[in-house]
């Protein structure tokens, strides 16, 4: 549990002034460029004190005005992954993840090593040096840099806003996954809204160094005016098992952890690999009743749960088994299909829409890719 | 046959030199590269002093400070029973002073060039800042730092003026090569000059080919 209650001078238009408090589990902090979440990443991270107020972390205080407590950064146990990634230029992968781990012994720091890289999918880089790396990669060796000394708590300061949407999609399914696996806070800084929504969580909408919002990511979004935002397509990410070829048509069965199965484009693999699965919300369609003769091969009945509207546009979340689908309409399609709060709707989605990556397999998928040309590096 | 002497004793007095420029000048050129503070571009602007006085001027000026009626040159005397004047420790003290900002300059480059978020980083990740420096600063700085010491190791060795005030031409004392060329020069002595004269080409030329051999080739990129 981080607890934040802080006030700190950034310049004489802006002080930063806010409680926070973030359990194990994934908060989003959303703002324009300059409302402080840099700033407020750096005073937790210990780069910069704040003025007044305390900072905890589980029990123990990291800083402390009024008792003059303030934690040195080595001994603060907390993880960072950079926009810049700042991975150390003359160590490889290796040595970069093993870092942290200095002092332990040799074995354990191998082993541990092992196991983050695994995690992260950068078993295969292990012995490459970051130069030699695409952006995505030394972007998941930063992340297993970082989590390998076992921080009690992982800050994101925009680390994937310079990749494209489908990269940045896959990296966002692995700070879910690691967050499933650490049981730690991660307090994930971005401008991008299609980000917030994939990563779910909770979402801390930062203004003028004040917290004006906190929820659920779209709820916050949709409520708060973000028209002025530019909205990327949202995309549905979801974490699935590959169940079974389908003989006939080439296709693959996966099943969605608490949701339905999903009929999607065919998957080399075995049955029972984890796989990860992108769908964009433009892609998903709404039928208030299963229609017969469609090519689309996946129709999934669902429950409206909220409409959500901002600008021009509607977000529709339908709750399908313990999973929502997000799906973007336009305002006269819900108006048309009388869509409201609990009704009762069929999702109607294209096996070519479901982008799969399996989860070994998006590492060495986005090697190749890194190798063509004009794709590797930025 | 040719006498090696005075190239040993100039390798021995560069050697020293530079040495010493290490050692002071490291941790200057680093504490110069952080944060600044008022004397700053006053302090940088008098270490590189050696770079434009002319060596005469720079070795009278070490001789006021260390000759024999000095207070340090006193106190010297006094601790160690012999006076760094017109001794081959002089001619160290000498051209490492004129070598100094040789040293420095590419050294406070280098350091500058280490981006410190990599070192925060490295703090972040439970590091000391001795074990930060050593193990990110240092060999990230490391070819800045190589390309001073084979800039000040060859300024040493090539010192005329600044040793020659301060330690004198004694033969087989204080004549380090370069001294003993001009000598060479003067009694007509052709072709112990021009001994000397590659046998000292030939020791700077081995200076930078052991400090390229530190450089590897960069890794191809895939």
């Amino acid at each position: 549990m981080l607890e934040v209650d802080v006030e700190r001078r950034v310049s004489p238009t802006l002080t930063l002034q806010l409680q926070l408090r973030l359990g194990p589990e994934i908060g989003v902090l959303f703002g324009r460029s300059g409302a402080g979440k840099s700033t407020l990443l750096r005073l937790i991270s210990g780069l910069a004190r704040p003025d007044r107020g305390r900072i905890t972390l589980d029990t123990e205080t990291l800083f402390d005005a009024s008792t003059r407590i303030s934690a040195p950064l080595r001994r603060r146990r907390i993880g960072m992954i950079y926009q810049d990634d700042l991975l150390f230029p003359h160590l490889s992968a290796r040595q970069n993840i093993a870092f942290g781990l200095a002092g332990q012994p040799r074995l354990e720091i191998a082993q541990r090593v092992h196991e983050v890289a695994a995690l992260c999918g950068v078993e295969h880089l292990l012995d490459r040096r970051p130069a030699t790396l695409s952006g995505g990669e030394r972007k998941r060796v930063g992340l297993a840099r970082a989590i390998a000394p076992r921080p009690r708590l992982l800050l994101c300061d925009e680390p994937f806003s310079a990749l494209d949407l489908a990269r940045r999609n896959a990296l966002i399914s692995r700070l879910m996954d690691i967050q499933a696996d650490q049981q730690i806070p991660i307090l994930h800084v971005t401008h991008s809204p299609a980000e917030a929504v994939a990563l779910g969580g909770r979402m801390f909408l930062l203004e003028n160094g004040r917290i004006a919002a906190e929820g659920p990511s779209i709820d916050v979004l949709a409520n708060h005016a973000l028209a002025a935002v530019d909205w990327e397509p949202l995309t549905n990410l979801f974490h699935a098992t590959l169940l079974d070829q389908l003989r006939d048509d080439g296709a693959s069965r996966v099943q969605i952890d608490g949701g339905p199965a999903l009929i999607v484009p065919r998957l080399e693999g075995h049955a029972g690999e984890r796989v990860h699965v992108q769908l964009r919300a433009d892609d998903v369609l709404l039928a208030r009743a299963s229609v017969p003769g469609l090519s689309a091969r996946n129709q999934l009945p669902g429950a409206v749960e909220r409409i959500l509207t901002h600008g021009p546009n509607v977000e529709v979340v339908v709750q399908c088994g313990e999973v929502s689908f997000l799906a973007s309409l336009v305002p006269s399609a819900v108006r048309q299909l009388e869509l409201a709060p609990g009704a009762q709707v069929v999702l109607i989605i294209k096996a070519r829409s479901c982008r799969i990556t399996s989860v070994e397999e998006s590492a060495e998928a986005e090697r190749r890719q890194a190798h063509t040309p004009g794709t590797g590096k930025q | 046959m040719l006498d090696l002497g005075p190239v040993w004793l100039s390798i021995k007095v560069a050697t020293l030199a530079t040495a010493f420029d290490i050692v002071v000048g490291a941790p200057l050129a680093l504490l110069l590269a952080r944060r600044p503070w008022p004397g700053r571009p006053l302090l940088i602007g008098f270490l590189c002093l050696p770079l434009v006085l002319p060596p005469t001027v720079l070795g009278y000026a070490l001789l006021l400070l260390l000759g024999r009626r000095s207070l340090l040159g006193g106190w010297i005397e006094l601790v160690f029973g012999a006076s760094l004047v017109f001794h081959w420790t002089g001619a160290a003290v000498a051209s490492a002073v004129a070598a100094f900002p040789l040293f420095l300059i590419p050294a406070r480059a280098a350091f500058l060039a280490v981006d410190p978020r990599l070192e925060d980083a490295a703090r972040l990740l439970g590091r000391s800042n001795l074990s930060v420096l050593a193990a990110v600063t240092l060999p990230l700085a490391w070819r800045g730092l190589a390309a001073g010491v084979v800039l000040a190791f060859a300024r040493a060795v090539g010192d005329f003026g600044c040793t020659l005030m301060v330690a004198g031409d004694i033969p087989g004392r204080t004549q380090t090569a370069s001294l003993a060329i001009y000598d060479a020069v003067q009694q007509g002595d052709d072709a112990r000059a021009l001994g000397l004269s590659l046998v000292i080409a030939l020791v700077s030329i081995a200076a930078l080919a052991a400090a390229q051999g530190r450089d590897r080739l960069p890794e191809p990129h895939l």
